[in-house]
């Protein structure tokens, strides 16, 4: 365990890194970055394939229907290559293993359940914050938007005030 | 110059391969700070590692300050940068769901695929559940729709928003964050009982944090934005416009927008305050020459795709505010031509439909054309279905071709 929390990279310099990547795509396509938008894709595509009248029923599937295939976006593109770039980085500093990563005081199931829920509101929480903390907050930060700032307030500050009640999962 | 593709600087069909390649950065250097570890990530909330904050903070300072120089030097047109828009409510609303989301899984969503690519399976779960989330929000959208397109401030700042410049800001906000780096090192030490001597092995950061609160003093104290006086536009350009014509849009046009109800133009009434509040066009906004350059306007003036039309009585306040406006460099600005007592002459001056058999069809159809506006604004745009369907059998079919420009 020790090796492997010892090789990562500073963290200062990995956000200078981070912060050089998010200038560069704003250098150069005029946008942040983000990793909600496309699960959202994702979703959209699969509901409105499979489920068409139903998806025919709700605005959240218009873009699928007014001809835009959601798979051919910057932001689907852009997590496949965070795939990509986490397995390069993953497979050469050799941390690539099947593992639950938990607190120290909870069983499995219960880590599970919990990410599966904590997945469930975050995949929620981003659509109202119009982007998860890469796409609203990061990216908002860069551009000292102000919903972007407010949403990343909004996440920490709920974060910090909550924690204390969910101190069992991880302590 | 930048950004690079939507100022065609780079082929846009090459957008995807940049995306591929920007998001190989983005999840390389994600994994690499260990941020596939919800361990690590929670650690922010419970000061046992405060990894997130650091890498956070430091990305977001990074590119604010190379926005900020860059966009100050003219290499980076902001008009073509994608600002966050903000929903006063919504934002908020989602911010509060996702820090329960944070403390509950333990990942984001951008972490959370980096730690499924490394074989967490508890982040496996969490992408899953995130689906899960984005479907649920698809199912009620009608419900919620209210709260998520709700209170749209516009893609503001938040300098503008606290009254600051943007130069105070970002200082304020890389002090704030070089001082949130010390303390929460502190308190992470107390909490896993660092000894001194570890500690005293850690790099320093003064150097970096030095330079960047001195690049970002330098910043306050340079002139006035450097792009508004490149794009200022000379005088004796803009009055070679007002001679050309090209600064007028001719009331038909302005007459065919609003009776379509479209949302191509914004019209700005120029005249005072009291005026405008006893009438004014339908959508219309006001705001007086001298409040043209007022910051709180830049976002509705940048946006270049639409046409701004000022209008007055007759053409005067209109043209002093289409100057001041154009001069500071905002892009297609229009003059409504003859103001509100050419628009109202041309359409209230006889309420009578032509004998349309005397006229060339390019009469004709102008005639209709003032005819039906006339027919709703009077009626306050209620047009009974029998009259129009009456209209469309009289009118042959090519004279629905209504002259867009014309008049002036």
């Amino acid at each position: 365990m020790s090796t492997i929390r010892n090789n990562y990279m500073n963290p200062y310099l990995a956000g200078f890194l981070l912060g050089m990547v998010l200038l560069a795509s704003y250098m150069i396509a005029g946008r942040g970055l983000g990793a909600s938008g496309a699960a959202r894709s994702v979703v959209v595509t699969t509901v409105a394939s499979a489920a068409p009248e139903y998806a025919e029923q709700s605005p959240f599937y218009a873009e699928y229907f007014a001809g835009v295939n959601p798979m051919g976006s910057w932001l689907v593109f852009l997590v496949i290559g965070v795939i990509l770039g986490a397995f390069l980085s993953g497979a050469m500093a050799n941390r690539m293993r099947f593992s639950v990563d938990r607190g120290p005081n909870i069983r499995v199931r219960t880590r599970m359940f919990f990410a599966l829920g904590g997945g469930l509101l975050f995949g929620l929480g981003a659509q109202f914050g119009r982007g998860c903390t890469s796409g609203s907050a990061l990216s908002g930060m860069a551009v000292l938007s102000t919903g972007g700032i407010l949403t990343m307030m909004a996440i920490f500050g709920t974060g910090y005030l909550i924690a204390y009640f969910f101190r069992k999962l991880w302590t | 110059m930048a950004p690079l593709i939507p100022q065609g600087i780079i082929n846009p069909e090459l957008t995807l391969f940049f995306a591929l390649l920007l998001g190989i950065g983005f999840g390389y250097v994600l994994e690499q700070a260990g941020f596939s570890s919800a361990k690590k990530l929670a650690g922010v909330f419970y000061g046992y590692d405060f990894v997130v904050l650091r890498v956070f903070f430091t990305a977001g300072i990074t590119a604010m300050t190379g926005i900020l120089f860059f966009s100050y030097l003219g290499w980076l047109d902001m008009n073509f940068v994608f600002v966050n828009p903000t929903f006063l409510y919504s934002a908020i609303l989602g911010g509060v769901i996702m820090g329960f989301g944070f403390i509950m899984g333990g990942y984001c969503p951008g972490t959370g695929i980096v730690a499924a690519v490394t074989g967490k399976t508890d982040a496996m779960v969490f992408v899953i559940g995130m689906f899960i989330g984005i479907f649920v929000f698809g199912h009620f959208y009608q419900s919620f729709e209210s709260i998520y397109t709700g209170h749209f401030l516009g893609n503001i700042f938040v300098y503008d928003s606290l009254g600051m410049s943007r130069a105070w800001f970002a200082l304020l906000l890389a002090v704030v964050a070089i001082m949130a780096f010390t303390i929460t090192q502190m308190i992470e030490d107390r909490i896993n009982k660092v000894s001194p001597e570890q500690i005293k092995t850690r790099p320093s950061y003064m150097l970096p944090s030095f330079l960047l609160v001195i690049a970002l003093v330098v910043f306050l104290f340079l002139p006035e934005e450097r792009r508004s006086n490149m794009r200022e536009a000379r005088p004796s350009e803009l009055l070679a416009q007002v001679h050309d014509n090209e600064a007028y849009i001719s009331t038909h046009r302005v007459i065919l927008e609003i009776k379509n109800g479209r949302d191509e133009l914004i019209l700005i009434d120029t005249r005072e305050q009291s005026e405008f509040e006893r009438f004014t066009l339908p959508g219309a906004i006001n705001i007086r020459a001298d409040e043209i350059l007022q910051r709180h306007w830049r976002p509705l003036f940048n946006q270049d795709h639409r046409q701004k039309v000022f209008f007055g009585n007759g053409n005067s306040s209109a043209m002093q505010a289409w100057f001041t406006a154009a001069r500071a460099g905002y892009d297609n600005v229009y003059i409504l031509n003859g103001g509100l007592n050419r628009m109202f002459s041309e359409l209230f001056v006889d309420a009578e439909m032509p004998d349309t058999t005397a006229y060339n069809l390019q009469d004709r159809s102008n005639a209709r054309f003032l005819y039906e506006a006339r027919q709703f604004f009077l009626e306050g745009g209620l047009v009974d279905e029998q009259a129009d369907r009456r209209q469309r059998i009289k009118a042959p079919e090519e004279s629905e071709i209504i002259p867009v420009i014309g008049g002036c």
